[in-house]
């Protein structure tokens, strides 16, 4: 099995504090500011629906293809979809390229931003008080709530097992 | 420009009057003796406003104020704070809201906004970072807080705007009306949304992309990981089995077994019924999501949904206190009403508490004859009928019929009443009493009492001897006071704690961080908030907790003065005789008086102010560097 690990999102634990935006900010800027992080949650208050959107580094990553002097690359550590800065033209084809949204224009230098796993500790999933994202082995991808779903059954099926005894 | 980091450094200046913006510089001075938030609204209201303005007069000032904490990851930092003179008081007015809106307008580059005038026409203020307009607003004048919101949104074409704007109830002036912002966070208190309608401001949008900067990031990191082990570990099971888990609502159950949970316009302090209305029920049957203000740990708020019957609908549930204002106070034992009425008093602006608590003195007043059909257009007003309470709450929004009445709050409505309703309006300087009895806490009568915005609870009340937290006490005061300290019902050296607290919920109320992770639990504590100070802002004087605790008084002493200005003394600092003079009747609390006398004394002695008036001596004045208001007022 593998042992990597993924970022996984849970919408429906995500309570929309944005903690994740501010200390992905800290990480990378050591200061303050949800319009230059790389994680962003999406809210819909009147409803309370929150969903935090991120890279979700792609096996075949659109940014990857479309970058047209080869400054996205596969980071070797973290499996990764990361952009070296010193080859970027800021042409912003990445950002135009990505299916979800998931790579944003930094407002003061224009730089495209995206996600680099904090190179293996990413911060917003540290940080997430209610387990919205998760950094996790792929072996353990969808177990809780495959876990959780099934216990309704468990609940039945055991006292179907039960009953005959 | 200050040179200390963690504020935004710029602050905005609206005249409504001729419709000029200024952007103005934070001044050093100001951090250094006010800290932010709560201490810089208390400089700037006692420079711009005197016992001549009149509180919806253009010459009132509203100030919309963030703390240095403000949009950083430490825990619970998404507050903002909105001070004014006060419509429903006429003296010192402020409130405190959630969601968003706070760091959002530090993200613009802003700390504050100083807003002035009235304007001829309703307007909107728009801010884009540095872009600041005022928009017409005709065509939002009448809408609800949400239609407000979302309609804004709408027009300038991007849904992250942070909008804080006013209902129907502050357009029509009522006393109590109330800001929102992020549909259903409340500057709630004191009728900050009456100064708004007054100005013809209907709403504040705001977005920002920049960055608020730190002194130290490593040694604010570890203040922040210090944060992180202190809710999550030290008091991390507690938080998750109750306000994590229930929110406010939790409360209901809690304190009403104590017996202090205030029953039918305060009578009592105890409710048998108190379960179908309380936190657990709620979760069970009501509760959809759970929600979180920016930034914060503890993550108190939540969604209900009500599936059907004619309160159908989902919406953010109420608060402990919306609940027993509009519930336990009212006889109302219909939560799905309590939600609708919760609801109505955010869709139109409105203090749910304020509003509860005036419905609950026409309640008492109508049972024992002072108030008849006449006076309510043919309404009987009988205890526990929640659907009259829901439509109270809309005729009182669009002052309509007996609403135009309660829309002035208990005391004013009591005075044009008259014949002697008075007695019944639970209400300290025009402040509707929040959900706490002295008489079963009584540091929490003298909370009341001497709460500088009126009978409020989140100045200075203690909940060391509500749970009783001996530890936190003894080493807060030491060991010798912790017996008295942790009781509720004993009046000793009382004074002294509530106003210690009311020092250190100034601090809270100026950085600004959640009153849920200072009041209750009693998580962090001068010392904590010093080395917060320090490290983000790099004020090195602030190492010395001396310092902030210097900070704490100067700004609660500035506060007191304002309403010395005002004209309030001792005899204002008081409680209605249901307290002091009426033995709780039943519950866990029976037989008790609030002895608030008993503790006077000891906290203006605390206080630094004269025992006789009331006032801030020359001698405390002069020591917080307050010198020049010395000897003016007696």
């Amino acid at each position: 099995m593998t042992a990597q690990k993924f970022l996984v999102i849970n919408p429906e634990n995500c309570t929309g504090c944005r903690i994740c935006e501010i200390a992905c900010s800290f990480e990378h800027y050591k200061s303050f500011n949800p319009r230059k992080s790389r994680v962003r949650v999406l809210k819909v208050e009147k409803m309370g629906v929150y969903i935090p959107n991120i890279c979700r580094h792609c096996g075949d990553a659109p940014c990857m293809a479309s970058c047209p002097t080869g400054a996205i690359y596969r980071d070797k550590g973290t499996n990764g979809v990361v952009i070296n800065h010193e080859l970027c033209i800021r042409c912003h084809q990445c950002v135009i390229a990505c299916p979800f949204g998931a790579i944003t224009i930094d407002p003061d230098t224009l730089d495209p931003i995206k996600c680099d796993l904090c190179g293996g500790d990413p911060q917003c999933a540290a940080r997430c008080p209610r387990e919205a994202i998760l950094y996790i082995r792929g072996d353990r991808v969808g177990f809780d709530k495959r876990r959780r779903r099934s216990e309704a059954f468990l609940e039945v099926l055991s006292s179907i097992a039960g009953g005959g005894v | 420009m200050t040179r200390y980091k963690g504020y935004a450094g710029k602050y905005l200046r609206v005249d409504l009057t001729s419709g000029k913006i200024k952007v103005e510089d934070l001044e050093d001075s100001l951090c250094e003796n006010y800290v932010g938030g709560l201490g810089f609204a208390t400089r700037i209201l006692w420079d711009e406003v005197n016992e001549r303005t009149d509180p919806l007069g253009p010459e009132n000032r509203i100030v919309f104020s963030t703390g240095p904490v403000t949009g950083t990851l430490f825990p619970a930092a998404g507050r903002y704070q909105v001070n004014s003179k006060s419509p429903l008081t006429g003296i010192w007015g402020h409130a405190n809201s959630g969601g968003s809106f706070g760091p959002e307008l530090k993200y613009a580059g802003y700390d504050m906004i100083i807003i002035s005038g009235r304007s001829d026409k309703p307007v909107y203020l728009w801010i884009d970072d540095d872009y600041v307009e005022l928009k017409d607003a005709s065509h939002l004048w009448g809408k609800t807080t949400h239609e407000t919101t979302d309609a804004i949104r709408e027009e300038l074409e991007d849904e992250t705007y942070k909008v804080a704007c006013i209902g129907p109830a502050g357009e029509n002036l009522v006393r109590f009306a109330c800001i929102i912002n992020d549909y259903g966070d409340a500057a709630g208190r004191t009728g900050m949304g009456a100064v708004m309608g007054s100005k013809r401001l209907k709403a504040i949008a705001v977005r920002g992309s920049k960055e608020i900067q730190v002194h130290d990031p490593d040694a604010f990191l570890e203040v922040v990981d210090e944060a992180y082990r202190k809710l999550l570990v030290e008091w991390g099971y507690h938080l998750s089995v109750t306000l994590t888990r229930y929110g406010t609502p939790n409360l209901v159950e809690a304190i009403n077994s104590i017996g202090r949970m205030p029953v039918k316009n305060h009578w009592t302090g105890y409710w048998e019924k108190a379960d179908k209305i309380g936190g657990v029920r709620i979760r069970r049957e009501y509760r959809s999501k759970q929600g979180s203000c920016f930034g914060c740990l503890v993550q108190c708020k939540y969604m209900v949904r009500v599936p059907s019957g004619k309160y159908a609908g989902a919406y953010k549930g109420p608060e402990y206190e919306a609940i027993v204002s509009l519930g336990s106070c009212c006889l109302v034992d219909d939560l799905e009403a309590i939600f609708e009425a919760n609801h109505l008093c955010d869709l139109y602006g409105m203090d749910s508490i304020s509003m509860g608590m005036t419905i609950a003195w026409a309640m008492e007043c109508y049972e024992k004859g002072l108030i008849t059909e006449e006076d309510t257009g043919g309404i009987p007003i009988k205890w526990g009928d929640g659907e009259l309470v829901v439509d109270l709450v809309k005729k009182t929004a669009f002052r309509d019929g007996f609403g135009n009445i309660l829309a002035e709050g208990t005391r004013r409505a009591s005075e044009i009443i008259g014949r002697g309703t008075e007695k019944y309006a639970m209400q300290v300087k025009g402040l509707e009493i929040s959900a706490q009895d002295g008489r079963a806490h009584q540091s929490s009568g003298l909370t009341h009492a001497t709460a500088a915005r009126g009978a409020d609870h989140l100045t200075s009340l203690s909940c060391l001897e509500e749970r009783g937290y001996e530890k936190v006490a003894a080493s807060r005061y030491g060991e010798d006071k912790v017996q008295h300290l942790i009781d509720p019902l004993s009046t000793k050296y009382k004074g002294i704690l509530v106003k210690d607290l009311e020092d250190l919920y100034a601090i809270g109320n100026s950085l600004i961080i959640c009153w849920y992770e200072v009041g209750w639990p009693p998580v962090f504590y001068f010392d904590d908030m010093a080395r917060l100070i320090h490290t983000l802002t790099g004020m090195e004087q602030y190492k010395e907790v001396r310092t902030l605790r210097l900070a704490a008084e100067r700004i609660c002493t500035l506060r007191r003065m304002f309403n010395v200005r005002e004209g309030i003394r001792r005899k204002d600092d008081t409680l209605p005789e249901r307290f002091t003079k009426e033995p709780m009747p039943s519950g866990p609390a029976k037989g008790n008086v609030c002895r608030l006398d008993e503790m006077l004394d000891e906290y203006y002695e605390a206080r630094g102010c004269d025992k006789r008036t009331g006032i801030p001596t020359d001698e405390t004045l002069r020591r917080l560097g307050l010198g020049d208001l010395a000897g003016k007022y007696r």
